[in-house]
């Protein structure tokens, strides 16, 4: 896998862990990892997804049916670069992808996971049985291009989007995708009506680029997967086996099981396929599923042009270049809407919509990362900085407004005899470093809650001398 | 800092209206103001535009929905304004054809907000009229509209721009060889206006037939208006005016056609040629063989016929043939060869003189633009007596020293008249005083009788009206009533007031023939550029307890003398004296004034010191090398310039009031040398104290610079400061004899400074109990003079002759 972040990914927020491929697999039990070894598909993205060294082993050890020595496979890179091979082999055996076997003669070596080493043959060299979806059909009377498809996408993704911020301009989405939202933590049960809610990660979530959602939704959804009766196994090779799919061409769904083509009904609800009709007998993969691995997911066509649209004015004024009601949802969650005209939305930060955004969970670094993220052309233009330093920092300021208070645990003091009493226990507390607050006028003082023992053990031994 | 703070406690369409009403109603308060003063403003005016959406949807995010109600052109790309149904109007400043649509926008709209690339503009009864007057035509604004806008008109906008424009700008009171003439191209109008038995008392008939006159007596003129001269026409030393295209264009302006041509063939073509249409009639009017119809009317009923005619819907504009007087002697005053006016002066000038005569309107430029320069200028133009009305004795000397520099007018034919200065007035071309010397109702001395007298029997060609927003109109009708001038030249910086009466001034001078972008102006170097930045100075835990109990003017003072706030003060003016800047501190509080002024050892300035001391302290505040600090009160708000100052320093102020920020910052705008080196070149400050009601007014006050761009900085701390050796109040010992001495103060140092010129201030009314009202909560004693001077000023006049 890559290991450089992309600056999208700098707006990731703490709370929501966006896990790719690697991460969510080396989760995974060895003996699952196995059953999923046995799909050609999952072997080859596995192996892609890999960092270039372990493909490199990988390929030198494809063929070889016998353990290596360890010494010999890190002979294969430079010394100079031992930190990587190291990164490496911790890669390829979280994954299970070799395992270690000792050579006549007590050398410690390595050989390929035999599930894996068969079936990433099979996928470079041909036959085994052929994919599911590669039935032959006949040419679809009514093709649909790649702009349809796209089009079509975004429609249906921003239709769980759109149902998370509480627009109701959309049609809604079925229970099971509810059901997801909550699983996932982006939304919750309202404690009064039992409605969900959008959650401080569903906002979190919301600011993430669509590949990004894409994945950690589908992730969730996997994670629901075995409760629903389906076979995991079976659903992440379907949802390889699209990783693979060429956009634009139709795919047959003979031969799926019934719990497969649920998994794809499912899949066409999000819009990651296209389907006419439930049985239509064919399917086309949008965009959203293609290379949904690995993270290099391009963003759509539409998603392209309408990704730099918001201007921010050193008056707190945010025009937003849009029409979309989710990007307009979004701006609504920390800006105050004015007006709408057919192609520009024009909104006000102010103290008091920040102030909402920051009560739902949002941090100020997530809003100025979203305006950033998106400034219209002619910010990039003017910048650097891209933004008005003085709106960012303004948005800071009503952050920190709301952290003005400290907390610190602490056990009273108070009611000393004399004053002497009151300075010699306090000066005891301050040489322990315990002392947090002490009036001499009120002979008054706090310590802290582990610096408590301390005090009032010399207290009472200090007392018991007094007497 | 901050927006202004909005409550969504109100979920209707008020939202607004709400906005206008958080004004500051206490600054300067005209409560002379009454229904009478609505009188002089036509029905029309009344109209709010702003109304005319409340029936806009409002979508699921609170939002006024206005997509049902326009429709997006395919090539709104090229197109740069969105029109609202309720008159905002927002403007792409990156657009191709901006500056077209910028020039447009200027005349027929007031800007609302001009930050860096979407600008809001918003359509008014007021700006409507102001472009009618200057020669727009209905059909034209509507039309230009059109194609500039992305999107189709709403239909209310449409119907509001007829109903402004269609009555208005179609009669002129011209005054030609000193005879009132009623005069408008459309003789139908003038039929309508002769029905009206007012009107045709007022008319002046003459028994003599002329064979010019029609049927109903009408005098029909063609006027072939080639022959009057045009202001920019004459050897004024402008920039340098390419002959083509007839009449003269601001170099900036006819570079533009051509730049458009090469650069951006994507705008629309609608746009450039009606562009080129419309500036042509703007500018070449005089080519057009223009007839007209008029009648005389009779000059003693001049002011009925004007009152009459707003009634009926027909404002006159009054406009002065100055070319045509044989009867007001000529003055000899020409501009310096070696002034040059800038673009925007120009500019703004030749909507008063665009066509040859001198309409009557308000400039508005920033302060430190060069507004005395116009003003010099349009004085030059008209070449007849003229007269300058100033808010000051420092500005009246200011005045005179303008004409001096740009003009050829030597001390012979400058007049003074204030109470200090009293030149004489007889043979002198340019009279300069004060609105309060000619509105003085006491006894005068003989001589100012003398002058006031032949003030009054002047007829004038020209009333140059400096910081035309601080008159109330009270005040300023009694001017006009006492002084009769051809042609009235109103200048200011900000064309508003917090109680929203500066559209009277619409209709008691004329309209705003210009108003300049201060960005542009900055970006351009012609004023300074000024970082802007709010200091937070959190109050000490003794101030801030006092500040929590105790009365509303001990508040103010309370957060005045913080003393973080002093420390903040005396670190800044040690940290820019040492770069060899000129600081001047500003303060409306006289205590506060006076104690950090003392306490640093600086000089100061507040309302009673004299003539003399102020003009001695500014001289060695501009020459001294020692003198890098001065500490002024609200008296130097306006109208005192002190190019060399260029770090500003605000510890206390008027409320939330808008205007006093933008006169202060005004008072460093002017542009500094070296203007280009560095990012900036001038320093704002406003030291806040923490957690104070001063916040929130800190931030209604800076709403109208922001409004025009300016970005404020907070700083929450000063680095450097704690290392900083021998600052003041460093100890709680130091602030809590800081704190009695606050304590201790009276009511009335707790107070603002009082000017006389601006007005009492309202009542306030207090809910306290006898010893609070008579001042026995403080342990202190205090007999002062001045109430027992008031005391006797409330007795009954009777009384008052027997005890005095």
């Amino acid at each position: 896998m890559s290991t450089t972040i992309s600056g999208k990914n700098l707006l990731q927020p703490m709370g929501l862990q966006c896990k790719d491929l690697y991460e969510y697999l080396k989760m995974r039990s060895p003996e699952m990892l196995n059953k999923l070894y046995n799909n050609p598909p999952i072997c080859l993205a596995v192996y892609r997804e890999l960092p270039e060294i372990a493909r490199h082993y990988v390929m030198r050890l494809l063929f070889v049916e016998q353990p290596v020595p360890q010494a010999v496979i890190a002979s294969w890179c430079s010394k100079l670069h031992v930190d990587v091979h190291l990164k490496v082999v911790q890669v390829m055996n979280e994954l299970n992808i070799w395992k270690e076997a000792s050579i006549p003669g007590g050398l410690p070596g390595w050989i390929l996971n035999a599930t894996f080493r068969k079936n990433l043959k099979i996928v470079l060299l041909g036959g085994g049985t052929s994919w599911t979806m590669s039935n032959q059909l006949e040419t679809d009377s009514k093709p649909r291009d790649v702009a349809f498809l796209d089009s079509y996408a975004l429609e249906r993704w921003e239709c769980v989007l759109h149902y998370m911020v509480g627009s109701q301009q959309q049609e809604g989405i079925s229970a099971d995708a509810v059901r997801i939202l909550l699983h996932a933590g982006l939304m919750k049960r309202d404690e009064e009506d039992g409605s969900p809610v959008i959650t401080q990660a569903g906002f979190q979530f919301l600011l993430l680029d669509t590949a990004a959602q894409v994945w950690y939704f589908i992730l969730q959804y996997l994670d629901t997967v075995e409760a629903r009766g389906l076979d995991l196994v079976e659903c992440l090779t379907f949802l390889f086996q699209l990783n693979f799919s060429t956009l634009g061409k139709d795919y047959s769904t003979q031969g799926m099981m019934s719990g497969l083509l649920t998994f794809l009904q499912h899949l066409r609800e999000f819009g990651l396929v296209y389907q006419r009709k439930r049985k239509a007998g064919r399917f086309y993969p949008t965009r959203l599923a293609l290379n949904i691995a690995t993270g290099q997911n391009k963003p759509l066509s539409r998603d392209l042009e309408k990704e730099r649209y918001i201007v921010v004015e050193t008056n707190y004024r945010v025009y937003a270049y849009t029409n979309s009601n989710l990007q307009v949802a979004l701006i609504g969650l920390f800006c105050e809407l004015l007006y709408r005209f057919p192609n520009l939305v024009v909104a006000i930060l102010t103290r008091d919509s920040v102030r909402q955004a920051l009560k739902s969970g949002i941090t100020a670094s997530q809003i100025v990362g979203y305006l950033n993220q998106h400034a219209h052309n002619k910010m990039i233009e003017a910048g650097p900085p891209t933004l008005p330093p003085t709106i960012v920092d303004q948005i800071k300021l009503w952050e920190n407004e709301r952290n003005r208070f400290i907390f610190s645990e602490g056990v009273l003091y108070s009611q000393f005899h004399s004053q002497t009493d009151f300075e010699v226990l306090r000066d005891h507390a301050v040489s322990l470093g315990v002392l947090i607050w002490q009036s001499e006028r009120k002979r008054t003082m706090v310590v802290t809650k582990a610096g408590h023992d301390d005090v009032k053990k010399f207290w009472k031994r200090y007392s018991k001398g007094a007497n | 800092m901050g927006p202004p703070k909005r409550f969504k406690k109100d979920t209707d369409r008020g939202k607004w209206k709400k906005r206008k009403e958080d004004h500051d109603p206490d600054y300067v308060n005209d409560e002379d103001y009454n229904e009478n003063d609505a009188e002089g403003i036509p029905d029309a005016a009344k109209n709010d535009v702003e109304k005319q959406d409340e029936g806009a949807l409002e979508d699921e995010f609170g939002a006024k929905d206005y997509r049902s109600q326009m429709i997006l052109k395919t090539d709104n790309i090229s197109r740069p304004l969105w029109v609202a149904p309720n008159g905002h109007i927002f403007l792409e400043s990156f657009s191709p054809v901006y500056k077209h649509a910028h020039d447009f926008l200027i005349a027929i709209s007031e800007p609302v907000c001009r930050p860096e690339h979407l600008h809001e503009y918003k359509l008014t009864a007021y700006s409507l009229y102001a472009a009618v007057s200057v020669g727009l035509q209905t059909h034209d604004i509507i039309e230009y509209l059109k194609r500039l806008s992305k999107t189709s008109i709403p239909d209310g906008i449409i119907e509001f721009i007829k109903l402004c424009t269609l009555s208005y700008g179609k009669v002129k009171l011209v005054l030609k060889h000193n005879k009132y003439f009623i005069e408008s191209p459309f003789p139908e109008v003038l039929q309508k206006l002769l029905k009206d038995p007012v009107i045709q008392n007022c008319r002046l008939r003459k028994n003599i037939e002329d064979e010019t006159k029609d049927k109903d007596g009408l005098i029909t003129s063609v006027l072939n208006k080639n022959k009057a001269p045009q202001f920019g026409a004459k050897s004024l030393p402008i920039v340098n005016q390419p002959a083509s295209g007839g009449a003269p264009t601001v170099s900036n302006d006819s570079a533009t056609p051509n730049q458009t041509n090469i650069e951006e063939i994507a705008i629309p073509e609608d746009i450039t040629t009606f562009y080129d249409k419309i500036d042509k009639e703007d500018e070449d009017e005089e080519e057009q063989q223009l007839k007209t119809v008029s009648f005389e009317v009779n000059q003693e009923k001049i002011e009925v016929i004007q009152k009459r005619c707003i009634e009926l819907e027909h404002p006159l504009l009054a406009e002065y043939d100055f070319r045509n007087d044989s009867v007001n002697p000529d003055i000899n005053i020409d501009l310096k060869p070696s002034t040059v006016l800038r673009p925007y002066q120009e500019k703004s000038l030749r909507k008063m003189f665009g066509n040859g005569r001198a309409r009557s309107g308000v400039i508005v430029l920033p302060c430190g633009a060069g507004k005395s320069l116009v003003g010099v200028t349009a004085c030059c133009t008209v070449r007849k007596r003229a007269l300058v009305l100033c808010n000051s004795g420092v500005s009246v000397e200011q005045w005179k020293q303008q004409f001096k520099m740009w003009s050829t007018a030597d001390d012979s034919m400058i007049c003074r008249f204030t109470s200090e200065a009293k030149d004489k007035p007889m043979g002198c071309g340019i009279l300069v005083t004060t609105y309060s010397m000619i509105t003085h109702t006491q006894k005068r001395s003989w001589e100012a009788e003398q002058t006031m007298r032949w003030l009054q029997d002047q007829e004038w060609g020209i009333m140059v009206l400096d910081e035309v927003h601080t008159i109330p109109a009270k005040m300023f009708r009694r001017v006009l009533t006492l002084v009769q001038s051809h042609c009235k030249l109103g200048l200011t910086a900000t064309l508003l007031r917090e109680d929203d009466k500066i559209a009277d001034l619409n209709f008691l001078i004329g309209p705003k023939l210009y108003e300049a972008n201060w960005l542009e102006l900055q970006k351009r170097g012609f004023i300074a550029r000024v970082q802007c930045a709010e200091v937070w100075c959190p109050m000490t835990p003794e101030f801030y307890r006092e500040y929590l109990g105790c009365k509303m003017t001990r508040k103010l003072l309370l957060y005045v003398m913080n003393p973080n706030k002093f420390r903040a003060c005396q670190y800044l003016i040690r940290y820019h004296e040492r770069r060899g800047d000129k600081t001047i501190v500003f303060s409306d509080n006289v205590f506060a004034l006076k104690h950090y002024a003392i306490k640093m050892n600086k000089p100061y300035i507040y309302g009673p010191t004299s003539q003399s001391e102020r003009i001695q302290i500014l001289q060695n505040f501009k020459y001294n090398m020692k003198v890098n600090t001065i500490f002024v009160s609200k008296v130097a708000d306006t109208s005192f310039d002190l190019p060399e100052a260029n770090v500003l320093i605000q510890i206390s102020s008027h409320g939330g009031s808008r205007r006093q920020e933008a006169q202060r910052l005004g008072r460093i705008l002017r542009a500094k040398k070296g203007a280009i080196a560095e990012e900036y070149n001038a320093f704002f400050y406003t030291l806040v104290s923490q957690d104070t009601m001063e916040m929130n007014y800190s931030r209604r006050r800076q709403r109208f610079l922001v409004n025009q761009g300016y970005a404020y900085k907070v700083i929450t701390k000063l680095a450097g400061m704690s290392d900083e050796p021998d600052m003041m109040y460093k100890t709680r010992d130091e602030q809590g004899q800081l704190l009695q001495q606050v304590l201790s103060a009276n009511d009335t140092d707790a107070d603002e400074e009082k000017i006389p010129g601006e007005g009492p201030r309202p009542m306030i009314r207090k809910a306290g109990n006898m010893a609070s009202l008579s001042g026995a909560d403080d342990a202190v004693y205090y007999e002062y003079k001045k109430s027992a001077a008031s005391s006797t000023a409330n007795k009954h006049p009777l009384f008052k002759k027997f005890r005095t």
